[in-house]
């Protein structure tokens, strides 16, 4: 996928209904990654390009109102970053995301287009990663052709 | 208008046409390219030769743009064929769109179609039961519709004939209700397939698990590799078409092998419009043909006539075949072309857990599906409060469990590391549906799509009988899963329209009476004696089988009887 080939201060990836900046972009880029962080030995959520995945999801497969909350979530997460944190969400340390997310999580009171939007954008998120080749190649979860069938095997 | 020029016509003579490549149409190109005729295959849409012309077959989840899902655009214009659960990114070029090939419901149905060569035996969920006399002799015991005019003995040899060369798997069980075929090896039920198998033996009479029976090679024999077709390879992706050609289909099988003969003729983008019926012959002579891309009138000509459009496709293409002696459709003194159609009732399900045998998980992928649970209600006499029955399906598998509550690295390593869960277990049922006169299918007077066709008007709906029996099925299954001790028992009785079953049948249907039926028992029109229906439009009645095993036997029996009437020169 290209990574910057879009306009100056567009997305990078071509979206048919999803108006969307380079900043948000990048602001989602974090989100996904405090979701499912690079680290250990393995790949995060950047290295797998999961904010593109998310943005390419909800511009073909969500209704204009995930589309609309969505939108709003994302600008509304940042202004809650600065409520909260005194800063942006891109600013804050890697804890703090991870805290400011989780009280998203958490939460049944807040802003409904945050709460869409993070719903979507996580479960997008673990999608793309399950989806991923690295995760169904690299880590040898995914057999195309199986060439078998047992229906009794033993756990050990 | 046809070109009348000699040679022209005989271009466009043929022995034999069929009308539809599907999974009767293939057969009935087979049996009669095999018997030496000249045969041409028309096809409505677009050709799918076996293994190039399956695009996604060999591709990853990942290199699908939408991993797997249908954007919302195509999902909104086809909101019909989009209920039905083969329709995914994997296979969305198989399937007709809503809006490409519109119809008109009088009653609520889904109508799901495959417009290409091969027709929807790409698509099928490839199982395969036979029939028995207990669904043979259903209408004339219980005073609905009428006599079939076959038995189980008429047709038990052409099950076996189409068996070995289609390739099923399955056991030899031994059940009167569900009779024995020419199987290839079974796929094995699992460990909680297995267990509740024996909880029915013991615990009720005549109630039996079994391995599901299917049109897959688990060890495919000479006749298969002859057709360059192996081992199915368990990867059950069957809808995007196999490689392998482990599923049956008309392009992995019948079609090829009918090209082999040197005798057939294959005409795809081909809308067969009508029969053209001779007055002065008193027979059809050929079909009239609207070509999909120029739109171009042309009449092929031939002895004999299959008509294999698929169930109302079929009727649609009889009805429209109008003449002087036939000014209602072909053949249709009775008055009865296009009534009488019904369906299969899927319209409940129920899933439960286990928490026994969790010392087992299972490996692979099964191409069967798991168990089958045949019909056993009002089987050897009537015991209930409704007509008929219904058979299940059973299937049992391992979950896994991901805590995806965390975010951060904890739901990384949940992702990556999910833990067995319990068993969890899920049935459907397949119920018989009565048919009944005010059911119909019917021409649009006033509508016709962009090749001059007049829309088909559709109208059939569940009933009474089909509520209590859906109730039965709830009430009965949840008995058997209790008894097995299953828990967290969850009902789903989410009505969906006819036609989801994708087991349309009937309009045209076979039985003794001229005055009552449409078909003979070779199924032969009654008044055209040239034309014969071997797809889902000649069910009289429609059980609880899968049908479409019953269909490649129609077709290849018709076929043998068709042939040798020509040979006697008595078509």
């Amino acid at each position: 996928m290209p990574s910057c080939s879009g306009k100056s201060g567009g997305a990078s990836i071509q979206l048919t209904n999803l108006d969307i900046g380079a900043d948000d972009e990048q602001l989602l880029a974090e989100i996904v990654e405090t979701i499912l962080p690079h680290g250990g030995d393995t790949m995060g959520a950047k290295d797998l390009n999961l904010h593109l995945f998310v943005l390419k999801m909800v511009d073909d497969c969500h209704s204009k109102e995930d589309q609309q909350q969505f939108l709003a979530g994302i600008s509304n997460i940042d202004k809650l970053s600065k409520e909260k944190l005194q800063k942006s969400f891109v600013e804050a340390s890697t804890e703090e995301r991870l805290q400011l997310l989780q009280t998203i999580d958490n939460a049944n009171d807040l802003d409904k287009d945050i709460q869409k939007f993070y719903h979507i954008t996580k479960s997008r998120t673990i999608q793309g990663f399950l989806n991923s080749k690295y995760v169904m190649t690299d880590l040898k979860q995914y057999e195309l052709i199986p060439g078998r069938y047992n229906g009794y095997v033993r756990v050990s | 208008m046809s070109n009348l020029n000699i040679d022209s016509i005989k271009d466009r003579t043929f022995d034999a046409i069929v009308i539809g490549s599907g999974i009767s149409g293939g057969w009935a190109a087979k049996e009669l390219t095999e018997k030496g005729l000249k045969t041409l295959v028309l096809e409505r849409g677009k050709d799918v030769k076996h293994v190039v012309d399956y695009p996604t077959t060999n591709m990853y989840p990942y290199e699908f743009e939408h991993r797997g899902e249908v954007p919302l655009t195509i999902q909104e214009t086809s909101p019909i064929v989009n209920r039905c659960y083969a329709f995914r990114e994997d296979a969305l070029h198989f399937f007709v769109k809503d809006n490409e090939h519109p119809y008109i419901q009088d009653k609520p149905f889904d109508w799901i179609r495959g417009y290409q060569v091969g027709g929807k035996s790409l698509l099928w969920a490839r199982q395969t039961q036979r029939w028995s006399d207990f669904d043979f002799e259903g209408p004339a015991r219980d005073g609905f519709a009428v006599d079939w005019p076959i038995r189980y003995k008429d047709i038990a040899p052409w099950y076996s004939y189409v068996e070995k060369f289609a390739g099923i798997s399955g056991n030899q069980d031994g059940l009167k209700e569900l009779p024995d075929g020419e199987f290839l090896p079974a796929y094995p039920l699992n460990a909680v397939e297995d267990y509740f198998k024996g909880v029915l033996a013991k615990k009720f009479t005549n109630r039996h698990v079994i391995s599901a029976r299917c049109a897959h090679l688990s060890k495919p024999n000479q006749i298969h590799l002859d057709q360059g077709r192996v081992q199915c390879q368990n990867r059950t992706l069957c809808q995007r078409g196999c490689p392998f050609g482990g599923y049956f289909s008309s392009n992995s099988s019948t079609l090829p092998w009918a090209q082999k003969t040197g005798k057939l003729t294959l005409r795809p983008f081909s809308v067969a419009h009508s029969i053209i019926y001779d007055e002065q012959k008193g027979k059809a002579v050929g079909v009239k043909v609207i070509d999909t891309n120029t739109k171009a009138e042309i009449d092929y000509f031939a002895k004999v006539i299959f008509v294999n459009a698929a169930a109302l496709n079929t009727n649609l293409v009889l009805l429209n075949s109008k003449s002087n002696r036939f000014p209602n459709g072909l053949g249709n003194d009775s008055g009865l072309l296009g009534k009488y159609v019904a369906f299969h009732n899927y319209s409940a399900r129920i899933s439960a857990q286990y928490d026994g045998l969790k010392e087992f998980k299972t490996e692979g992928r099964n191409p069967a599906g798991g168990g089958y649970i045949p019909r056993f209600r009002n089987i050897f006499k009537q015991e209930t409060t409704f007509l008929r029955g219904y058979a299940a399906g059973f299937s049992a598998y391992r979950s896994s469990d991901r805590d995806t509550s965390q975010i951060g690295s904890q739901l990384k390593d949940q992702l990556l590391k999910p833990t067995l869960g319990p068993w969890r277990v899920g049935s459907h049922m397949m119920g018989e549906t009565i048919p009944k006169e005010e059911s119909y299918v019917a021409l649009s007077t006033d509508k016709k799509d962009e090749w001059d066709m007049p829309l088909l008007k559709i109208a059939m709906d569940y009933d009474d009988n089909d509520a209590k029996m859906k109730a039965d099925y709830i009430e009965q299954l949840t008995e058997m899963f209790t008894e097995a001790g299953f828990t967290n028992i969850q009902p789903n009785t989410a009505s969906q329209a006819p036609g989801l079953d994708i087991h349309e049948m009937g309009g045209v249907r076979m039985g003794n009476d001229p005055k009552t039926s449409l078909l003979n028992k070779w199924n032969q029109l009654h008044h055209c004696s040239n034309v014969f229906v071997t797809d889902g439009a000649c069910m009289t009645s429609t059980s609880t089988q899968n049908p479409s095993l019953t269909y490649m036997a129609f077709a290849a029996r018709s076929v043998d009887y068709a042939v040798s009437e020509l040979k006697k020169n008595n078509l």
